[in-house]
């Protein structure tokens, strides 16, 4: 796409300041919706507290199911997080698409690959951290050459392909979605009242289904961090 | 957008810190204000249900031992009732006899004091009786003997008298 990003730079860093306000804008959101539910917790859970705990219930799962018992506990608040800032970002942008003279400002933070990447990124930092905690730094390295010594090259790019595959799948997917929800809203300014008739129910249609791809995604994405991470902490014999 | 991103790399560097500050901003803000909450929440109830079916396995667990001991007292407290009873009876029936034959022993010294005195009186009756007629007859005798003694009843009256005194000397 042809879209303008207002760029600043401070001390040579520079910031899209399109990414950095969407993505300071979900996680407020994500917190604010959080923060809504989680007010007056009692040991008799009242509505809001039921949501949270199903929201907290199904993260729980998905690290449950790739690892499970105790070591997991300790990625029960990632794995929520992560879960919801994915899927408050994926959802963001079918609400909000703000473009001023040009520049996008407000868009779905995970349209840009540097936002899934440094989300991947975090994932295989929190990896190899947990892996080098749990096996000792000798057996971190050993790790690599598992089974065999002449794995080792394989298990190298491994790592790469999982980072690659994680943030570019979550990429690909919401990028696309926005793509054709940007060339149905040209669609339908093109021609004036009779086009716009004719593509609001397109757009809806897509829209619902971009909801339903973007909760998959999240879904993926955490599922598949947590079957990273387990790859990582397993005590082979 | 990747020759974008390749060649102009350092241009998103910015980006990916912004995402990862944020990002831990938000694991701790919401660790701290819902998810640890109501994680300890969740754990305070699944130990607090496990607590409570325990316990209501020992109550239950008391209830019953509780039921069989009132059970084994209820029958004991019976057995006792019929005991007390029974010897409430005993008791009734011990005080009774002893107030008949107490009765009948009373009646029985009434009746013989009653004869006693009957038998008294009657005899009592009798002697005075016959003192009286004693009496009676020495006066008529007197009486008749002062009307109708002759001088020659009087003469061998006087002379039996005098012979019985005779035979008096004669023993002394």
């Amino acid at each position: 796409m042809d879209d303008k990003y207002p760029i600043i730079s401070i001390l040579g860093i520079r910031f899209n300041l399109a990414n950095c306000l969407s993505v300071l804008l979900c996680a407020a959101i994500v917190f604010a919706i959080v923060l809504f539910l989680s007010r007056k917790i009692a040991l008799k859970p009242t509505k809001r507290q039921n949501v949270l705990e199903w929201a907290i219930d199904f993260t729980n799962g998905i690290v449950k199911s790739a690892i499970p018992g105790k070591e997991g506990q300790q990625f029960y608040l990632f794995a929520f997080v992560m879960f919801f800032f994915v899927l408050i970002s994926n959802m963001f942008g079918l609400i909000f698409q703000l473009k001023i003279d040009g520049f996008t400002w407000l868009k779905s933070p995970t349209t840009d690959p540097i936002v899934t990447m440094s989300l991947a990124m975090i994932v295989l930092v929190i990896a190899h951290y947990f892996s080098v905690e749990r096996l000792g730094f000798g057996n971190y390295l050993k790790s690599y050459i598992k089974p065999v010594s002449f794995f080792l090259p394989i298990n190298i790019i491994e790592q790469f392909t999982n980072f690659l595959t994680l943030s570019l799948r979550l990429y690909g997917n919401i990028f696309a979605g926005e793509v054709l929800l940007n060339l149905l809203v040209k669609m339908a300014f093109s021609n004036g009242f009779g086009t716009m008739i004719v593509t609001a129910p397109i757009q809806m249609v897509w829209q619902g289904f971009s909801v339903f791809i973007g909760s998959i995604q999240a879904f993926v994405f955490v599922t598949l961090s947590m079957v990273y991470i387990s790859e990582k902490i397993e005590i082979e014999d | 957008m990747f020759s974008n991103l390749i060649v102009g790399a350092p241009a998103y560097l910015g980006d990916s810190l912004f995402v990862l500050v944020v990002f831990i901003i938000l694991v701790a803000l919401v660790g701290k204000f819902a998810f640890g909450p109501v994680s300890k929440m969740m754990q305070n109830r699944s130990d607090k249900i496990t607590n409570d079916l325990d316990n209501a396995a020992q109550s239950r667990e008391d209830a019953a031992q509780l039921a069989a001991q009132r059970a084994t007292e209820l029958k004991s407290s019976k057995s006792e009732a019929v005991e007390i009873v029974n010897t409430a009876k005993q008791n009734g029936e011990k005080q009774r006899e002893g107030m008949v034959t107490l009765a009948q022993e009373e009646v029985q010294t009434l009746k013989q004091n009653a004869k006693k005195d009957i038998e008294q009186s009657r005899v009592d009756a009798l002697n005075s009786a016959r003192d009286d007629v004693a009496q009676l007859s020495i006066e008529i005798a007197s009486k008749l003997i002062k009307k109708e003694l002759s001088v020659t009843d009087q003469k061998s009256l006087i002379n039996s008298y005098i012979e019985g005194l005779d035979k008096q000397n004669e023993i002394r």
